[in-house]
């Protein structure tokens, strides 16, 4: 299927790994030109390397803080200056990690009787301000062509927080940055724009392993019953790879999903309880 | 109806002067005892905290260009964790206690008047709200919220907060109560 995605520019924002990296890459094979920003220098070269041998000419890489309103400004303006105005953008940042030293214990560990209100705003810079600052910067350029997609890559602890694992901070900001989407999906409706947001669930990321070797560690059981344990939770019986989430993500921001707007779509092998 | 408030301790907290003295009225009809936060801003001990979100009216997420906006409306939403997590330890002792969050309905059902600081404000609340479910639940203490949307005046609003405060409301957590007579469209 023709998703009409050809020649329109994309950005995806931590797009050098995991789920980031599988978005690029189909949007890539779909003919898009792609920028990926990524903070981290090395493993931008690494992805764009990759990437131009899909898409030859047709990638961009910019090492950026995307959680910074000036400098996704000049991500915005850079990719505009070497592709065209965006038509898409892809917000999937990560959230805040506390401890670094401590990463395997996920982005935002922590209970409300111990988590310092600084540690709230960080989470908050981390996931609602980066994509709030996305979506700005190129609601106009997607207004001027009466298309555009925008599509943030969320957490499923936004309609169900997770109170099985205490991991606080997104479980109090993804609900807020799902909800602003929904918001921005109403507003903008009317310039041919969808918004949607991806409620992630189980998918098999380098950040999922490092977690399950750190609740091994925790529980005091192998990385193989950590595995188990989770896999078990999962109704479908198996992780999600990225490149089924890249799929619906690809799908949303076609031709043929134009009447799909404000939606938060769950990608975990059935792992969502919500109706 | 006994809502056995009577001698409880309520802080009630946030910038929105006319529901929070709605909400006093109602509590101390009650028998509840209102504290509020102290002249040096310290958060007092009590058995519930009732806090209230800012209002925005037609705050549009878009329009707005200064992200300091933004956090403006965050940090109004963590002084009310601020508040909550002082009040928790004694809570915790008596085995015993309420949060309520004064919201917008906004958060869970748009219209075209959205106030979208207020919407997002309080989804973070609603969140917090299942976190505190699960974390200190068993100990007696409840989180909920009331949105208010519609044309709810402040002592609607109020009548629902004093019964999530009440003792008839032990088993309901991580729950909310839209108070918007009927004008929200969504089901779930």
């Amino acid at each position: 299927m023709d998703y009409g995605i050809s020649g329109r520019v994309a950005i995806v924002s931590g797009g050098s790994r995991g789920i980031g990296k599988a978005i690029a890459t189909t949007f890539a094979h779909e003919g898009a030109k792609v920028v990926i920003a990524s903070r981290t220098q090395s493993n931008l070269e690494e992805t764009l390397a990759e990437l131009e041998e899909i898409a030859p000419g047709r990638v961009h890489g910019i090492a950026a803080s995307m959680t910074d309103p000036e400098s996704v400004k000049r991500v915005v303006a850079e990719s505009r200056d070497r592709f065209g105005p965006i038509s898409i953008a892809i917000s999937n940042v990560i959230g805040h990690v506390i401890d670094a030293a401590k990463e395997g214990s996920g982005p935002g560990a922590g209970t409300f009787e111990g988590m310092e209100t600084e540690s709230y705003r960080e989470e908050f810079t981390q996931l609602m301000i980066s994509s709030w600052a996305l979506a700005r910067e190129c609601v106009p350029d997607m207004k001027a062509q009466h298309w555009g997609r925008i599509c943030n890559i969320g957490s499923g602890v936004a309609r169900e927080p997770s109170t099985h694992l205490p991991h606080l901070l997104p479980n109090v900001v993804r609900p807020p940055v799902a909800g602003m989407h929904r918001l921005m999906a109403a507003r903008l409706a009317t310039h041919g724009i969808t918004v949607n947001n991806i409620l992630t669930g189980s998918i098999l990321t380098e950040r999922n392993r490092s977690y399950w070797v750190w609740l091994a560690k925790e529980r005091n059981i192998t990385v193989a019953e950590a595995t188990q344990d989770m896999t078990n939770r999962i109704p479908l019986g198996r992780f999600g790879e990225p490149s089924e989430m890249a799929a619906l993500v690809a799908f949303l921001c076609s031709d043929q999903a134009g009447m799909v707007t404000g939606q938060s779509i769950p990608v975990g092998g059935g792992g969502s309880a919500h109706l | 109806m006994d809502l056995q408030l009577k001698g409880k301790v309520v802080s009630v907290c946030g910038p929105d002067e006319a529901i929070l003295d709605a909400c006093r009225q109602a509590l101390k009809a009650e028998g509840a005892v209102i504290a509020s936060p102290t002249s040096d801003g310290a958060y007092p001990l009590a058995d519930a905290v009732v806090a209230v979100g800012g209002v925005n009216p037609g705050s549009d997420l878009l329009e707005i260009s200064d992200p300091d906006d933004l956090y403006a409306a965050w940090d109004d939403m963590t002084n009310a964790v601020s508040a909550y997590r002082s009040a928790l330890p004694q809570m915790l002792e008596h085995k015993w206690g309420r949060f309520v969050w004064v919201g917008s309905a906004q958060a869970k059902s748009v219209d075209a008047e959205a106030d979208e600081l207020a919407a997002v404000t309080s989804l973070g609340m609603l969140g917090l709200n299942k976190v505190i479910t699960g974390e200190v639940g068993s100990n007696g203490i409840t989180a909920n919220a009331v949105l208010r949307g519609g044309v709810a005046t402040d002592e609607d609003v109020a009548n629902a907060v004093t019964f999530l405060c009440s003792q008839g409301a032990a088993y309901l957590s991580g729950i909310t109560i839209t108070v918007d007579g009927g004008a929200g469209s969504g089901i779930f």
